[in-house]
């Protein structure tokens, strides 16, 4: 399927005594295909080999997909369960011992017992992520719902792609992360990336969006910093973080003032245009670069580009998601596509570049505090009943919606929730406002943690699980693309280690929901109950058996039944998923970020990603390579602004904001805004850029606002004179 | 079909991947043999990778008292044979690129050997199978020259490649500014 012109027949190498296991990388959205070398004798993972088979990244790796096998037999991985007895030392490392399956078990099933019948259902919760397959995110929403039957489940999504799906979901009547397959981006004419900074968190992308200018198109790149991409973008629309609205309407103003809007396309398929276009007339070119910063000429300029273009993806990131309007932005953005008609077919559309490896499929199956499996509503009647077929559960039995991932932990501090089981996720490091995240969660009166690391969350749990990585386990994942793919096993789990949905199970068993569970003896079981009760809904996964998947190199959702092939592009008949069947052009009133800068507070502060390490850099973070290439976090400051505090580059500074400080070394860089400082969030402890940010939540994502808030910063140290 | 490393900085985005990857052919003691530099640091983002070139007729293998620095059928210049080397160093000196690594511990010189067991069977090397951006590539000439072609840099201005310091060289590199030459589609 969609073999292009980068891709090569090219054979591997296979050294004696191994062999090779297909499959994909364990980090991010891309989800580079990937051997893995495995010795034959021992049963071992030891390296890995490039996958140039694989159409969307034929062998391409960044240096965490080359170095990701070194995770599976890593000397940290936890090898037992662990139980700390002493709740005095919560947020510490100390006092674990290790303890048998069955004792871990007992210990879970009577304190959540305990707790639930002194306090209720709701008083447990669960927070999961969506590093992980399809399977184990579809049984963790069934775990919570029927097997602790609490509302309270939510994920780490919010804090990754829940404003992209918002967006989306208003926009277009349903969810699905790119209208286009990756090997469409190479062929457009024009690629508006906002808030990406793609040559670090999507790397393998990289290959086809340099292909565009090669043939002569254009990139027009929005970011508050000089990004790799922004570089040697054609125009780089360099605005204040958290200003992005302002920036999209002011375009679409643009494109419909010189006649490139597609009034047939308008007409026929849209609704909202006449009120939209009534309220971005107000962003002319002076008014946007004022509110914005960025000079009107550009903002001119790429109006002109992406309005001539005969194809164009508009695609964008978390820079534009994680804001308080991070749904507003998103569909801002997609009125340039939607006005313009540039979606619907080959080689135009929009995208966004999805973060974690299955944060698609990870937020469609039912993690999500309102969502069931397929992309199902739990608050819609008729939905609840279909998933209550399959679950054999009475829709009585099933829970109401819960909270969103950052409101949970306040219901944690108001002792609404007292118990914890966290997977897949490290929020102690990855969420917002972290002082009171930590405390929320060192307060809990049970806390079960599960994952291969000892993370810096498990540090505030009663019980850790060891879980595998991904390599230890299969199931199928679905990548930025809508993709469906297979993820192999390729080794024994090490130690006493258990996939997730195992643990599930046995737990539930513990727990007297053993009917409901026992059934599932293996990830394929899960597969296919998840494949049915995913059936029906929007993101219908009912046709993408293991087997069409590794014939046709994957298949895009929806594909809803055997002969069904797939959905590559989205919307080629025009018909999008409204009722109507019209996609949604929105009139959005620009609002300012939640916090600005004022005279205590004078910097913008916005944090991201470094190319070396994924996530909150528990995984990464343990690579030695990876390590030695990215150790520690930095502020990134431009020579000017470092030059009015008086700092030099390596300095010391103390970067503070209203809920938290922390010490960096100075990075001098002038490929960054003058009002702006900028620093990766991979890191825990002291070091979490996360103590500083705010948590001023999007009202319809309920994501936080992870890229802006006021700040200022002070040298704490005199550099030695060498 | 002969086909050789490649190289356009103009694409390097600074990932290192190519520093990773050479760590991993399996043959290569997990010790990269390739560099990445920050052009501008301070100033902006922009990195280039620093390859060996394989020269036609290598200083290194030239400085060498030894003869431990044997050219390969496929032009590769090889990393010094274990029990030729006598640790000198010249090969450091003499590479004008500053190529050869040395190993204090083991007394041993140590380079890039255009991954000899996975190229000499026609297999991509590893740092040229992983780049993400396509600054590192595997090609054959016609290739090559398809690509000098399309960037189109006879303009008095720019040029796409230089008299090497050592001249002729199995790798073939475009320099930044590729992009000068491009004819916009509209
Ligand atoms: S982290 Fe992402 S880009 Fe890097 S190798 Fe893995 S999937 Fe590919
Ligand atoms: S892998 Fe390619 S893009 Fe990355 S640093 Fe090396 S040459 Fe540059
Ligand atoms: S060709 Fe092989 S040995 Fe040479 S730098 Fe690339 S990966 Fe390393």
């Amino acid at each position: 399927m969609q073999k292009d012109k980068f891709f090569k027949a090219e054979s591997n190498v296979v050294h004696p005594n191994e062999t090779l296991v297909k499959t994909h990388c364990a980090y991010c959205g891309m989800q580079c295909g990937m051997n893995l070398r495995v010795n034959v004798a021992t049963n071992k993972i030891i390296g890995v080999e490039p996958r140039y088979d694989w159409p969307v990244t034929v062998g391409k790796m960044c240096p965490k997909g080359v170095t990701a096998y070194q995770q599976t037999n890593h000397d940290d991985r936890i090898l037992k369960p662990l139980i700390r007895d002493d709740a005095s030392l919560k947020g510490t490392k100390e006092g674990f011992r290790e303890a048998s399956w069955n004792e871990a078990y007992d210990l879970i099933a009577n304190k959540f017992r305990e707790l639930q019948v002194k306090y209720g259902k709701d008083s447990l919760s669960v927070f999961s992520g969506v590093s992980m397959t399809n399977e184990k995110c579809y049984l963790t929403g069934k775990f919570a719902r029927v097997a602790l039957g609490t509302r309270y489940i939510d994920y780490n999504g919010r804090f990754c792609m829940s404003s992209a799906a918002g967006g989306f979901l208003r926009s277009f009547g349903v969810d699905r992360g790119s209208t286009l397959p990756w090997t469409d981006i190479h062929e457009t004419d024009c690629l508006f990336i906002a808030g990406s900074n793609t040559a670090e968190c999507h790397p393998t992308s990289m290959f086809r969006v340099w292909n565009v200018q090669e043939r002569g198109g254009y990139i027009i790149v929005a970011d508050p910093r000089e990004t790799p991409i922004a570089r040697r973008a054609d125009v780089h629309l360099d605005l204040k973080p958290g200003t992005d609205l302002a920036l999209a309407n002011g375009i679409l103003n643009l494109l419909i003032q010189n006649g490139y809007a597609d009034e047939e396309f308008i007409n026929n398929h849209t609704n909202g245009f006449e009120e939209t276009k009534e309220l971005v007339k107000e962003f002319t070119p002076e008014y946007t670069s004022e509110l914005t910063g960025v000079a009107s000429k550009k903002i001119i300029r790429a109006a002109e580009i992406y309005g001539k273009s005969p194809n164009a993806v508009v695609m964008f990131a978390r820079g534009i998601e994680q804001q308080h309007k991070g749904v507003d932005n998103v569909s801002g953005y997609t009125n340039l596509a939607l006005v313009t008609g540039k979606i619907g077919r080959p080689k135009s559309g929009v995208a966004t570049f999805t973060g974690q490896g299955n944060g698609q499929g990870g937020r469609e199956h039912g993690q999500k505090a309102d969502l069931l499996p397929g992309y199902r509503k739990i608050t819609n009647p008729e939905h609840v009943a279909e998933v209550c077929k399959v679950w054999k559960i009475t829709p009585e039995e099933m829970p109401q919606p819960g909270v969103s991932a950052y409101e949970m932990f306040e219901l944690m501090e108001q002792k609404t929730i007292r118990g914890l089981y966290l997977l897949c996720s490290n929020p102690a490091v990855s969420a917002p406002n972290l002082n009171f995240v930590r405390t929320s969660m060192k307060n809990l009166d049970f806390m079960v943690c599960s994952d291969f690391y000892l993370s810096e969350s498990a540090e505030f749990a009663d019980v850790i699980l060891p879980s595998v990585t991904w390599s230890e386990d299969e199931g199928t994942v679905t990548n930025l693309e809508g993709r469906i793919i297979k993820i192999n096993k390729a080794q024994e789990p090490i130690g006493e280690s258990k996939p997730d949905w195992q643990i599930q199970v046995e737990l539930a068993e513990r727990l007297g929901k053993g009917k409901y569970f026992s059934h599932l003896k293996t990830a394929k079981d899960v597969a296919d109950e998840f494949r049915l009760a995913s059936k029906g809904g929007n993101a219908d996964y009912y046709g993408a058996t293991w087997d069409k998947i590794d014939k046709q190199d994957g298949v895009f959702w929806p594909c809803k039944d055997e002969n069904d092939m797939g959905t590559p592009h989205m919307f080629l008949d025009k018909k999008f998923y409204h009722a109507d069947g019209k996609a949604k052009i929105c009139a959005l009133p620009y609002r300012p970020p939640a916090e600005e800068p004022d005279e205590k507070y004078p910097l913008r502060l916005t944090t991201g990603r470094v190319v070396y390490h994924y996530l909150s850099g528990n995984q990464t973070r343990r690579i030695q390579f990876l390590r030695d290439m990215c150790p520690e976090p930095y502020v990134e400051v431009h020579p000017e602004t470092a030059k009015k505090y008086n700092m030099d580059h390596e300095d010391k500074v103390r970067l503070y904001t209203r809920r938290g400080e922390a010490i960096y070394k100075v990075k001098i860089t002038e490929a960054i805004r003058k009002d702006t400082v900028f620093v990766p969030y991979h890191f825990g402890h002291e070091q979490s850029i996360n103590l500083l940010t705010i948590a001023a939540l999007d009202p319809i994502s309920r994501m936080p606002e992870f890229k802006v808030c006021a700040a200022q910063m002070e040298k704490v140290e005199i550099k030695k004179v060498q | 079909m002969k086909k050789r490393l490649y190289l356009e900085l103009e694409n390097c985005i600074g990932c290192r991947s190519c520093l990773a990857a050479c760590t991993q052919c399996g043959g290569h003691e997990e010790r990269n043999r390739n560099y990445v530099y920050d052009v501008n640091p301070l100033v902006n983002r922009q990195t280039m990778p620093l390859m060996c070139l394989h020269c036609v007729n290598p200083a290194c293998a030239r400085s060498c008292p030894a003869q431990a620095i044997q050219i390969h059928e496929t032009g590769a210049v090889l990393s010094a044979l274990v029990e030729k080397c006598i640790g000198c160093q010249n090969c450091t000196i003499a590479c004008p690129y500053g190529i050869p690594k040395f190993d204090t511990e083991q007394n041993l010189m140590y380079k890039c050997d255009l991954c000899i067991d996975r190229t000499k069977n026609g297999i991509p090397p590893m740092c040229a199978s992983v780049c993400p951006s396509n600054t590192l590539q595997w090609l054959t000439d016609e290739e090559i020259g398809n690509r000098k072609k399309q960037f189109n840099l006879d303009n008095g201005k720019w040029v796409s490649s230089l008299p090497y310091l050592e001249s002729e060289t199995n790798v073939k590199v475009n320099l930044p500014g590729i992009l000068q030459g491009i004819e916009k589609l509209f």
